[in-house]
């Protein structure tokens, strides 16, 4: 028991000195890849060590975008189903826009487990319009007059229940 | 009482019908000035929205199908009586937002606060010297019992609950917020007529006296903030802004919505709106960070 210890402690010593050595930026073997911005031959002469800045380009592709790129055009729904808005605003006196992932701002919400509740944003113009449009086209879908809060100032609408699927239809063909 | 409330009807209908039935402008007699006064604002400029001077400067980026540009006046430093040299067009979603006084509120309370640090520290009894020992024996001396000399009820005591150490009030607000604060801000001098877009800042003399007369004679208000791109500014305004209080130039990238507050009126050069425009209209079409932006993105420069 003591010996196998003893002999899988002198391993264990043996991969550590050879990590160490790998891992030590003064003693690791040069052919790891790191490259510098110019393509010179050291004057060393001897060793054979060409530096070269060809293979950046394999880190530049993976580097992010930081804006959102614009959706390419679909005459109608895409295959996924997502929609593009119309060319020309749609001339009611309110205006929706769509979110920053090019998607109608309509959310369903959940509080406490069993309070459901769907949240219209990015409104602008004449949000009383709205409401009473989207009051009057739940009425019909579901007779019942859902409740609704209208806040002007950050221009969204919250109806109670779960209407999201239904109101980002409605929206859709109505152009927004 | 019922007649005096009939008088007092009778008296306020009495009041609206003469206003309706006079042909001057309804404000109520103690607003009015007397038309000799002298320094009192001029005639608001009509909005260059039907005029024929060209538009010198479009808006870079999309304009959304449903709003249009807004427009304002191009002026010029060189001369008192240049304003009104063409019309400059601004981004609505830069210019034109709704103006929001909670964020504005938001935004200038965190630029006050997330500096302060609070050096105020006072001692609690532990730290206070001495008060180690019993000052009396606890029974028999007829005086209250206490003890050690340095509790909260003696005079030179510690303090209880007093403010401790120096405390930090940093927090950050979402970079979201402070960028609408910066477009509310923005919006809210171009829509009190506060706002004017100069081409250059070159001025022809170093003389801190021609600007104050320019500020006076085009009623900018009482401090004015120029706003330049870029780190090198013509040598005559620098000079003729060094030693004046209310008239202060910043380049674009010290704006902020405290110095927009405290200013009265706001000058910004055509690249300042340029470089504005393009920093601020950024934050709407831009990804999550997956990391900080100070790294490199392959569109950042």
């Amino acid at each position: 028991m003591s010996a196998s210890v003893r002999s899988m402690s002198l391993t264990f010593c043996r991969a550590a000195r050879v990590a160490f050595r790998a891992f030590n930026p003064a003693t690791r073997p040069l052919s790891t890849g790191y490259c510098l911005r110019t393509e010179i031959r050291p004057a060393g002469g001897s060793r054979d060590i060409i530096e070269s800045t060809e293979e950046f380009r394999f880190v530049e592709r993976l580097i992010p975008p930081s804006r959102i790129p614009a959706p390419p055009k679909h005459d109608g729904p895409a295959p996924s189903g997502w929609t593009p808005p119309s060319d020309t605003p749609p001339s009611l006196p309110y205006m929706i826009r769509r979110s920053r992932m090019h998607n109608v701002p309509v959310y369903s919400d959940i509080k406490h487990g069993n309070q459901h509740s769907t949240l219209i944003r990015k409104i602008e113009g004449d949000i009383w319009a709205l409401n009473k449009e989207v009051k009057e086209f739940l009425l019909g879908l579901t007779g019942k007059d859902p409740p609704t809060q209208v806040n002007e100032i950050t221009g969204s609408i919250r109806v109670k229940g779960q209407f999201d699927k239904e109101l980002k239809d409605w929206l859709l063909n109505k152009g927004f | 009482m019922f007649r005096a409330t009939l008088a007092i009807c009778g008296r306020t209908v009495v009041k609206r019908f003469i206003s309706s039935v006079s042909g001057e402008s309804a404000l109520p007699p103690n607003l009015r000035l007397p038309p000799n006064l002298i320094g009192v604002a001029a005639e608001k400029r009509p909005p260059p929205s039907g005029s024929d001077l060209p538009v010198v400067r479009r808006c870079e980026a999309d304009v959304p199908a449903h709003l249009t540009p807004a427009q304002t006046w191009l002026e010029s430093l060189g001369s008192r009586d240049s304003d009104q040299l063409g019309v400059v067009d601004l981004h609505p979603d830069v210019f034109s937002v709704p103006i929001r006084l909670d964020i504005l509120h938001a935004v200038e309370v965190w630029q006050r606060n997330f500096k302060r640090i609070s050096y105020a520290n006072v001692k609690t009894r532990a730290e206070v010297r001495g008060g180690g020992r019993k000052p009396w024996q606890q029974k028999r001396t007829g005086r209250a019992r206490h003890g050690s000399i340095r509790s909260p009820l003696w005079r030179g005591g510690g303090i209880i609950h007093g403010p401790r150490g120096p405390t930090s009030y940093y927090y950050m607000l979402p970079m979201k917020v402070r960028v609408q604060g910066l477009k509310i801000a923005l919006s809210a001098k171009l829509a009190q007529d506060y706002l004017h877009i100069v081409d250059s800042l070159e001025i022809p003399t170093p003389d801190p006296q021609y600007l104050q007369d320019l500020v006076k004679h085009r009623q900018w208000g009482d401090s004015v903030l120029i706003v330049d791109v870029g780190e090198e500014f013509p040598q005559n305004i620098l000079k003729a802004t060094e030693d004046l209080k209310t008239v202060n130039i910043i380049p674009a990238l010290g704006l902020n919505v405290h110095s927009l507050l405290k200013h009265e009126s706001l000058v910004l050069t055509l690249e300042a709106v340029k470089f504005l425009e393009k920093k601020l209209l950024w934050h709407d079409v831009r990804y999550t960070p997956l990391y900080p932006f100070k790294l490199p993105y392959s569109d950042l420069p």
